[in-house]
């Protein structure tokens, strides 16, 4: 069919399993947190399909796993939060290896019926939904006392092994979600992250580097063990992380990132940023079905002068050896298929290839490469479906075609594909060095398809088709994926998650934040992440993905102090000053998760954070050597674009590169 | 959203729907506004402005002035361009829902509940003999407690006007429409209703099952419910 890329088939076949949602609950919680999450899941109730399975284990220091029964009384089975288990024990103790057959349930028969599978631990919401309300109402906190200067005896390790292993035990290759909610560390038993005592802080990056995190390696094991048993079961993992402090998101990474799951990380759960992103987890596409999607196989397919060198993003190799695999592994390699236990309409993978020329034979001219992607996975109707999406492209010689493959260039996504491998060596390998690797890279390219005199910087020139890639390369190289002092690591794990698993436009809002001027000048319009975009009669919206930020410059703030917006003859001013409002709401009524939302002003506290991602062309170093007072001087001894493109330069056109 | 049904304030409920509160400032700093339930599920016309423009640096390096209206620091009491001026506005009028939007303080009228209690509680005496002895004890339960919140004052405006509204849906049978009210409901007022609305839900779901059931006993033949289109395909 040449004029569809992308097909996909729907399966008729074979049995449709419910969706699944097991709950996991930390109790040990503030009061008025407990109640805001409570009605949270209370409320998750009315948003699930009246056929899903769902199921609830709560954790503090013991961890209970609630039968859920029509009949009045609550059975619940409890373990010691001290001890793992492994699948099969905590299967035999929840005596779920005896009995585990399918209850069939008479009703008319209709031409599509299947049996009805459940378990007494993952019920149908239709059934069960008023008893567990109840249930979940009266949730306690943990009844074990906290004594001064003591964190909560917290079991999450103990709490997910469990939950994991009472998936696979009930319904293995199925369509789940695990959904982790925490507002604290893990304090006892395995995947433990940091001590009961307060004195003793949870690790920073400073601890890391120093090798002085305890618990760490032990416990990122502990996690990483389960993440990878859940991503073989076909299920997958969810954070949510409501807490001042730091919770082991760090630790606990890999349960989302290798399983598809989310990360979200707020401050409380009694904010609206968790309440409105945990209910955007059941948004609703124009068909009235969830965009969550589960179980997906990946596999890709190539044209025999290329071969697969890896993928990046929330997957797992499913080990899949073959022809077109290349020996050279960016990412998770050594396949051409993978895993994607979770996934919704903005996941993305970054696939890496490799052209291989067999025996230095020319590339035929007008030849064609081919790549097939064909991903299998369950849709939210629980129906089965493939699809199928085959590009093609010409073959260009280096040599004599290179303006060809110039002009195919997509610097965007290169940007992103850069990035995502950089980020990835960042998880292992020393900071400084993978910033080395990224100027290298950088280099070359520049070398490549740059026009220049040899040894003469000024007559460096880029094609338009890299006009902004080295912006991107720089503003990568401060974003806090590869700069992480100025975070905690759970925070550099949450930047991280959400990094490697968005889409293109979203990934290029991540690295280089979007900055849009308002003014009386005309409509709103993109202006450079520069200091000197900051001006006294502008309104600046900057959108980082993970924040919007609102500057109102020193004029319009003072304008505003003085109350023209609520004078009729300067309705004008008003609608200047409403305009990145609305602006704002549309970008916050939709992203996943929800950014903070930061409103301020020239001389506010709050305007570090619009002042710490803009490029620092104008410091207190050089402000006089531009001769100009426009913009806002940045109080930093970072490098700025400038100085980085000459020093870029000179390396360009230097013969001893 | 919901349509709304003549005579019963129904539009002024319907834009009460379409609000948006400030976030908790206490809780968690910047926290973002809260945005209704009617809100997040429009979907929305086309949007007015894509901010995913960039600019490129200049590749001399010199850092781009624009011009600026007002040179060095504003002197204070320097007022804004007003409107008389012959420069327009930048942005078009405003939209109809903006932040900051509130309910607008409509007819206090109170709202009878026997106007919503009794067809609740007719709703369920019509499902007697279809439904589970225990699951109806449970539903009357607590219609009992919604009666009870009711009666002792303990529920807004806002629940009680929707409340009238879901129950002229379920009387004219539209029980998705019901149904998407008690969502509204459950997200917009989760800590007024969550004791009683499950109650509410399930009796939506039973006079459901009993009315296709007297359906299907007038017609004997029923379309299958799921149509599946073979090969479904799609542009990239």
């Amino acid at each position: 069919m040449p004029q569809f890329s992308t097909i996909e088939y729907v399966i008729q076949r074979g049995a449709r399993s419910p969706l699944i949602f097991l709950y996991v609950v930390d109790t040990c919680l503030e009061e008025d947190d407990l109640q805001a999450l409570k009605e949270s899941l209370q409320m998750s109730l009315s948003l699930l399909p009246p056929d899903a399975l769902v199921g609830l284990i709560t954790f503090g220091r013991m961890v209970q796993v609630h039968e859920l029964s029509c009949e009045g009384i609550s059975k619940s089975y409890v373990f010691r939060g001290t001890k793992d288990l492994t699948a099969k024990q905590i299967q035999d103790m929840l005596g779920l290896t005896k009995s585990a057959m399918p209850m069939q349930q008479a009703r008319p028969a209709q031409p599509q019926e299947q049996p009805f599978v459940s378990s007494r631990f993952l019920q149908p919401v239709h059934k069960i939904d008023m008893n567990l309300t109840d249930l979940l109402g009266e949730l306690q906190r943990d009844p074990w006392p906290v004594t001064q200067g003591k964190r909560p005896l917290r079991s999450t390790g103990v709490a997910l092994s469990i939950a994991v292993g009472l998936l696979e035990g009930t319904f293995p290759n199925t369509g789940a979600r695990i959904m982790l909610f925490t507002g604290g560390p893990p304090t006892q038993g395995p995947g433990m992250v940091v001590g009961d005592e307060l004195k003793t802080p949870i690790r920073s990056w400073h601890d890391i580097e120093k090798d002085n995190a305890r618990f760490m390696k032990k416990a990122t094991k502990h996690y990483e063990m389960l993440a990878n048993q859940t991503a073989a079961n076909g299920h997958c993992i969810d954070i949510y992380a409501c807490a001042l402090d730091q919770t082991g998101l760090l630790e606990m990474k890999c349960c989302p990132n290798l399983t598809g799951g989310y990360m979200v990380m707020g401050d409380s759960f009694n904010t609206s940023l968790f309440k409105q992103t945990f209910q955007r987890i059941f948004s609703k596409d124009f068909n009235g079905d969830f965009r969550m999607a589960f179980g997906a196989t990946l596999e890709v397919k190539t044209s025999r002068e290329l071969k697969i060198a890896g993928a990046i993003g929330p997957c797992v190799s499913l080990n899949v050896k073959g022809p077109c695999v290349s020996e050279n592994e960016l990412g998770v390699g050594g396949t051409s298929q993978w895993k994607i236990c979770g996934l919704d309409p903005t996941s993305t993978l970054g696939i890496y290839f490799e052209v291989v020329n067999q025996h230095n034979a020319p590339i035929p001219q007008g030849g064609r490469g081919a790549i097939q992607f064909v991903t299998q996975y369950q849709h939210s109707s629980t129906q089965k479906r493939i699809r199928v999406t085959t590009i093609a492209r010409n073959w260009a010689d280096a040599q004599s075609q290179l303006r060809h493959i110039e002009a195919a260039f997509d610097q965007e996504a290169a940007a992103v594909l850069m990035a995502r491998l950089g980020v990835f060596r960042a998880e292992s390998e020393e900071g400084p060095d993978v910033l080395r690797w990224l100027d290298r890279q950088l280099i070359r390219l520049c070398q490549k398809f740059g026009q220049y005199n040899k040894e003469d910087p000024a007559s460096f020139r880029l094609s338009d088709s890299f006009s902004l890639y080295p912006q991107f390369m720089f503003h990568l190289r401060r974003s806090p994926f590869l700069q992480v002092f100025n975070n905690s690591p759970d925070e550099s794990s949450y930047y991280r998650h959400h990094f490697a698993r968005q889409d293109l436009t979203q990934s290029l809002i991540m690295i280089q934040p979007i900055l849009y001027s308002y003014s009386f000048h005309g409509p709103p319009e993109p202006v450079l992440l520069d200091s000197s975009s900051i001006l006294a009669d502008r309104i600046l919206l900057m959108d980082t993905f993970f924040q919007i930020v609102i500057y109102l410059g020193e004029t319009i703030a003072q304008w505003r102090k003085a109350g023209y917006q609520d004078m009729p003859e300067y309705e004008n001013f008003k609608h200047l000053l409403q305009a990145p409002l609305d602006d704002a709401q549309e970008i916050l009524q939709a992203r996943f998760p929800m950014p903070r939302y930061i409103n301020t002003e020239h001389g506010g506290s709050q305007a570090r954070f619009l002042l710490s991602k803009v490029n620092p062309s104008q410091t207190h170093n050089n402000l006089y050597a531009w001769g100009q007072e426009t913009g806002a001087p940045i109080l930093t001894d970072d490098v700025s674009l400038q100085v980085f493109m000459d020093h870029l330069k000179k390396l360009a056109v230097s013969s001893a590169s | 959203m919901t349509r709304c049904p003549a005579g019963t304030g129904g539009a002024e409920v319907a834009m009460a729907e379409l609000y948006v509160k400030p976030g908790n400032k206490e809780r968690g700093w910047n926290d973002p506004p809260q945005f209704s339930y009617g809100l997040q599920t429009q979907t929305g016309g086309p949007k007015r402005t894509s901010l995913t423009k960039r600019v490129a640096a200049p590749q001399d390096g010199s850092p781009r002035a624009p011009t600026s209206e007002t040179s060095g620091p504003p002197p204070v009491g320097h007022p804004p361009p007003s409107s008389k001026a012959s420069r327009p506005p930048p942005m078009g009028t405003c939209p109809a829902t903006g932040v900051e939007l509130q309910t607008s303080p409509v007819t206090e009228s109170e709202v009878p509940m026997e106007d919503v209690l009794r067809p609740l509680e007719q709703a369920l005496e019509d499902c007697r003999g279809h439904t589970k002895k225990q699951v109806h004890d449970d539903i009357g339960r607590r219609l009992a407690l919604l009666q009870e919140q009711w009666a002792g004052g303990k529920l807004s405006i806002p629940v009680k006007k929707r409340m009238v509204l879901l129950v002229q849906e379920l009387l004219h049978h539209q029980w998705d429409a019901a149904d998407d009210i008690h969502r509204s409901l459950m997200v917009d007022h989760v800590t007024e209703v969550s004791q009683w609305m499950v109650g509410v839900k399930r009796l939506i779901a039973e006079k459901r099952s009993v009315s296709s059931e007297e359906a299907k006993e007038e017609t004997p033949t029923m379309a299958p419910e799921n149509q599946t289109v073979p090969g479904f395909q799609q542009s990239s």
